[in-house]
Order: structure tokens, then sequence, then C-alpha cells
């Protein structure tokens, strides 16, 4: 697969299709790939496709000042399952123009997640990994560990229902296919079971951690706006310390700004150097929305978001009492 | 040289906190943290997520409460601090932040400013600095005249070497507690001292030569090579935040309308608001221009001031960095583009 992807690639630059691709690399740790930007043909070989492929990429062509979707007339960009969600969420949301992206889909069997190994080996650094069907070894300095792969892929991987791209001009693999899931929300539920004063306590317990780094934002491909609130000075709306009610508030905003348009990538997830969970508030209003509005984001580049568009019949039973 | 079997280790924690505060590395849910400790069993001997500058330069620090007519500062006079099992890498970062916060800039009288929050409790308190038996591979103190068993900076260098650690006075502070403590220095454990000494440094990667790199920032004016080299970078402030050498800071007042506090908070140089003017120009409004400075501050502005680079060769932004931004190969980068010059 990696050789057609090479391929497809060399070909879109060669015949100045785009200008730029945008795809992952390998990093410099193991289980690590790095984003790579691919302007010239001898550099296609840096591209891979693994289960490391971490990064959602589409943030780049939105980001704050990187903007390469903005920057860049002709631009191709790799995508995951979750990532081309993204890009339809792009679309929709007037940030890209679609014509002017050159979307590469793959299929995704899913990615691992170190914070997983992590916990399973207590934090023994990986010098080396071997992946064996569908088992991987994970090799430290003194000690050897074998896992299924199941049990170290990302939570939002094991609950994918949309592997493949969704949308795309060039897909290279085989496709997965839709995934019949009936758990997705199974981490909502089970934290609806317990009482208020449990979920709030939980709540604090885990926003407690947050230095306020905003990883999580920054690696977010929701998150595009030019000035997030939280940078805002004049008011200034929240406070910079990482006092809890402050993080709590950073979060749950956060949560309301990405209701309805988090594709549940995990990146957040990954990037965050404290280990918070912050899947679990994603999922909720992920959905409220699917219940409320019938709506998932990033799935149809002709619908119209959930939050920017009203119908009559909707429930408003969350208004009117 | 003093031997203190592990058995007895709790007894030692405890005298020690008869006149300290004993800050070491602890559990902090799945992470790890430096933080004020009540025993010695909450002690963890970890690479620690996140840098013991906190201990001295807490991430929200008061520096006073103020109110309609009255301004008040917390009080500095507190038991000293002794930090327990921190890594040559941490304490080569505590020096970085004595530079800036001891002597950190000229007053008109031509005395130098010392920071009160800061000073009063490094100078007081008793660095152990633990010897990194097991460095990681993402660590590259060694590239900075430093190594896993770098006595610099310590009052006391420890080494565990299983049953026991061993105590090794080495400032005037850490003298002093020896002679307070009844600890004799004599004690005939240099050799295996040396065998993991050794040990520790074989397991690092090789070194770089980085004698080059303050000249050739000198000399960097093309925006394209900072644009290039620092293109997958998002612009979150992980790095900075675990950083044991960043210091930035930023000072604002929480409080309603005439009763409050003034804080300072950890700044990252990584945010798009990080320099940004009351007008709203922006000297550094671009992604790269914010990179540029964190590699500038660490390898040129900062040895430029102290002849030093601000960086210990920890291996925690590499650790946390997202993107998988690299720092050794950025400054990789910087020496082979002198190379080929």
């Amino acid at each position: 697969m990696i050789d057609k992807l090479h391929e497809k690639v060399k070909s879109l630059l060669e015949e100045k299709q785009v200008e730029l691709v945008i795809g992952w690399g390998k990093g410099s740790l193991p289980l690590t790939a790095t984003p790579v930007f691919i302007k010239d043909t001898k550099d296609v070989d840096q591209l891979i496709f693994d289960h490391t492929c971490r990064n959602n990429l589409t943030m780049y062509l939105t980001k704050d000042k990187k903007s390469l979707g903005k920057i860049h007339d002709k631009i191709a960009i790799i995508v995951k399952g979750c990532d081309s969600r993204s890009v339809v969420l792009y679309a929709v949301e007037n940030q890209i123009k679609r014509e002017n992206v050159v979307i590469i889909g793959v299929p995704c069997s899913g990615i691992i997640e170190k914070k997983k190994i992590s916990e399973l080996t207590n934090d023994m650094e990986v010098l080396s990994t071997q992946i064996e069907g569908d088992h991987i070894i994970i090799k430290g300095r003194k000690e050897e560990f074998k896992f299924k792969l199941t049990e170290i892929l990302s939570d939002s991987c094991l609950q994918c229902r949309y592997p493949d791209a969704i949308e795309y001009d060039h897909f290279i693999g085989e496709p997965r296919g839709e995934i019949d899931i009936n758990d997705e929300y199974s981490v909502v539920e089970k934290f609806q079971e317990k009482s208020s004063k449990e979920r709030w306590e939980a709540v604090k317990e885990e926003y407690s951690k947050c230095i306020r780094c905003y990883a999580c934002r920054n690696v977010c491909p929701s998150c595009y706006c030019n000035e997030c609130f939280v940078d805002g000075n004049d008011p200034q709306w929240i406070g910079k310390t990482p006092e809890v009610t402050d993080s709590i508030i950073f979060h749950l905003i956060r949560n309301l700004h990405i209701a309805g348009r988090c594709v549940d990538c995990g990146s957040c997830v990954s990037a965050c150097p404290v280990d918070i969970d912050l899947r679990l508030m994603n999922k909720k209003v992920e959905k409220e929305v699917k219940e409320r509005f019938n709506y998932v984001a990033g799935i149809d580049i002709n619908e119209k978001p959930a939050m920017a568009s009203f119908c009559e019949h909707e429930k408003q039973d969350f208004i009117l009492d | 040289m003093i031997e203190i079997k592990k058995k007895q280790f709790g007894d030692f924690i405890k005298n020690l906190m008869e006149t300290y505060r004993v800050f070491a590395p602890t559990k902090d849910g799945k992470k790890s943290s430096f933080s004020e400790i009540k025993k010695a069993d909450e002690i963890v001997d970890v690479h620690t997520t996140k840098s013991a500058k906190s201990v001295f330069f807490p991430q929200a620090e008061v520096l006073f409460n103020y109110s309609e007519n009255e301004i008040e500062v917390p009080n500095l006079e507190q038991k000293p601090i002794a930090l327990w099992g921190i890594h040559s890498c941490d304490t080569k970062g505590l020096l970085s932040l004595d530079k800036v916060f001891k002597n950190a800039h000229q007053l008109p009288n031509n005395k130098m400013y010392e920071d009160p929050y800061w000073n009063k409790k490094y100078a007081e308190s008793l660095i152990f600095t633990l010897a990194c038996n097991e460095p990681l591979t993402t660590c590259f103190c060694n590239w900075f005249e430093s190594g896993p068993f770098d006595k610099t900076g310590a009052d006391i260098f420890v080494v565990d070497n299983g049953e026991s650690f061993l105590l090794e006075a080495i400032s005037d502070k850490g003298q002093t507690f020896f002679i307070q403590s009844g600890f004799d220095q004599e004690g005939e454990h240099q050799h295996a001292v040396f065998s993991l000494k050794k040990k520790a440094e074989s397991m690092m990667e090789e070194k770089q030569d980085i004698s080059s790199v303050f000249e050739t920032l000198n000399e960097i004016q093309e925006k394209e090579f900072w644009e290039e080299i620092t293109q997958k970078c998002i612009n979150c402030g992980a790095c900075t935040f675990v950083c044991p050498t960043c210091h930035c800071f930023d000072v604002s007042d929480e409080g309603k309308h005439q009763k409050g506090k003034r804080i300072r908070v950890w700044d990252s140089c990584m945010f798009g608001i990080f320099t940004e003017e009351a007008s709203g120009h922006n000297p550094r409004g671009l992604s790269y221009q914010r990179v540029q400075q964190r590699i500038m501050h660490k390898f040129n502005y900062f040895y430029d001031n102290y002849e030093e680079h601000l960086c210990s060769g920890c291996g925690r932004c590499i650790r946390v960095c997202p993107t998988n931004l690299d720092i050794r190969e950025i400054v990789k980068k910087i020496i082979k583009r002198k190379n080929n010059v």
C-alpha cells in the first residue's frame, strides 16, 4: 500500500496538481510518527502510514497563523477516517474550499495509544516494537511485553465507525467498510450511572491535573478560532492560573464549542501531557447532539452543521422546561 | 560519603522534616511531579513528567494581596526546603533559574534586583541531587558538559546502589548539614559509585558538539530556515511547561472591585498572545517566530548573558511534544548548517 501512496503523491507533485503534501513520516521516538510537509518528489519516500500515525493533520489547514490551506492554492493531505471527517467539517464551516484540497484517503486499522502501553508496562521506556499479526511485541531495556493490538489502540479507534476516509479524491489501500459499533457511548453511559456528587468530584479531580498548556486545543482540528476565549484579555474571561475552577471552565467551554463538531480523532487525549481523560465529555456532547439533532460531525459534506441550522420540530426541552 | 540503608530511609526523611519542608518526586495521578511529602514512602524513583522548577517557582504564585487601602505580601518566612531525588539535569535547571531571579537586572542605584519570592526559598534550600542510574533515550544532558552523575549545583550528592543511598556532601551547606547530622564523610564506596556512573553514561546516546550553535544562531537571518524547521509545531505550551529552565511569566490581577491578588503565572513563548502588545501589534505573531524565540532564548540570548545554554538536556520536551518536534534535531540542523556554510 505504501508504494501506491508514494506513487500517487509523486504524480500529484510531478503533474503540479499540488505544491505541498501533508502526511506522516517516521518520528524520532518509537511508536511516534511525525507530520511531514513534502514539496519535492525526492522526499516522497519519507511518507509512512501505520499504527503510529496519530496526528490529525487537517489542523494544519486552518490553525492560527499556519493556515496552510489558505496560503497554498493547491495542497494535498493524507487522511484517515476521522481526519477526513475534519476536512468535511472545514468544508461545511467554510474554512476551506473543498476544490483547493486534494484529499488522499487511507483505510485505518487503529492508532496505538502510547499512554496505554505506559500504563500496562509500569512506565517502561519503549526501545523498539514489532508487529506480529494482531499482536505487538514491545521491548524495553530489561523487559519485553506482548500485547494484543486491541489492548493498546486508542479508545477512539476501538469505537470508530468510519475507519476509511469518507471524503477523498484518491483512495489508497483496501477499504475496511463501515464498522457496526454499538458501544460508542459506553464511557458516557457508565459515567451517567454515578450520582451527581460523584460526577462532580470526578470532573474536578480530572481537570485539576490541567497545566493549561493548551496542547488539547492546539492539536484539535475543530478548535480553529482566531482568538480563543482563554486568550482574550479585554475582558479577561477566565483566570490564568491552573486553579481547578478556571481549568474546568476552559475544558467545559471547549467541550461546548466543539459540540456537533468533534470527530473523536483522539488527538487531544494523546497530546495531553498530564493524561486528562478528555474524551468522556467530548463523547457526552457528541451523544447529545446525535440524539437531539440526529447529526454526526463530518459525515455529509452537503448537510448544514447542527449548530448552524434550526428546525421547528427539534426538541427544545432544554430551553423551555 | 556516608551510607543510609533503605530501611533507615524513613527515619532519615523524618529527621529531615524537623528542619525542612521536604519535596520529592511523587505520583501525580498517572504522572509524576515534585511535591511536599509527609512520609518517605510517598517518594517514587522515576523520570518525573514535570520538572522540579515548580518547587521554587510555582506555576501560579501570589505576589501580594490588595484591598482598598492595604497591600499584604505573603509571608516569605517559611521553613526552608529540602529537595530530595532531583536529577542532575533539574539541578542544573535550578542554577540557570537562579541566575535569572537572583541577579535579575541592575537597578538605578547599581544594585542588583533580587527576586524575593525565588531567592529566599532557593538560597536556604538543601538540594539532594540523585544520580541518574538509568537515563532515558531522550536524555541528552551529556551535550551540555554534564552527565547522569553530574554533581554541579548539588548540596549533597546521592547515589542509589540498590540497598542503600550513598551521600556525599558537596557544598558548604551540605558539609554543614553533615556536621549537624553527625555524619562522617569517611567510607569506602567510590568503587561502586564509579561502576554505576560508567554504566549510566554508557546508556546515553552519543554526545553532540554544540560549541558552534551560539555563533551559528547569530548568523541565521533568513526566515525560511526557521519556517522549515518549525513547520510542524502547533504552538501549545507543553514543552515550556515541563521544561526545567523555561521561566517566562505573566503577571495578572485576580479579584473583584477593590480586593484581590496579584499573581505571576507561567507564560509560554509558544502562545499566540505571548508578546502581543496593547495596540494589537505582535512582533511574534507567526508560529515560527515564537519557536525561533524559544530556540534563540535557549541557545543564543541566554548564552550571550551567562555563557551557558538554557537547556539541561532533560528531554522532557521531546517526550511530551504532540507532533514530535525534537529539540535535538533542531540543534543538529543548526550545527549542520554551520558545517555546510
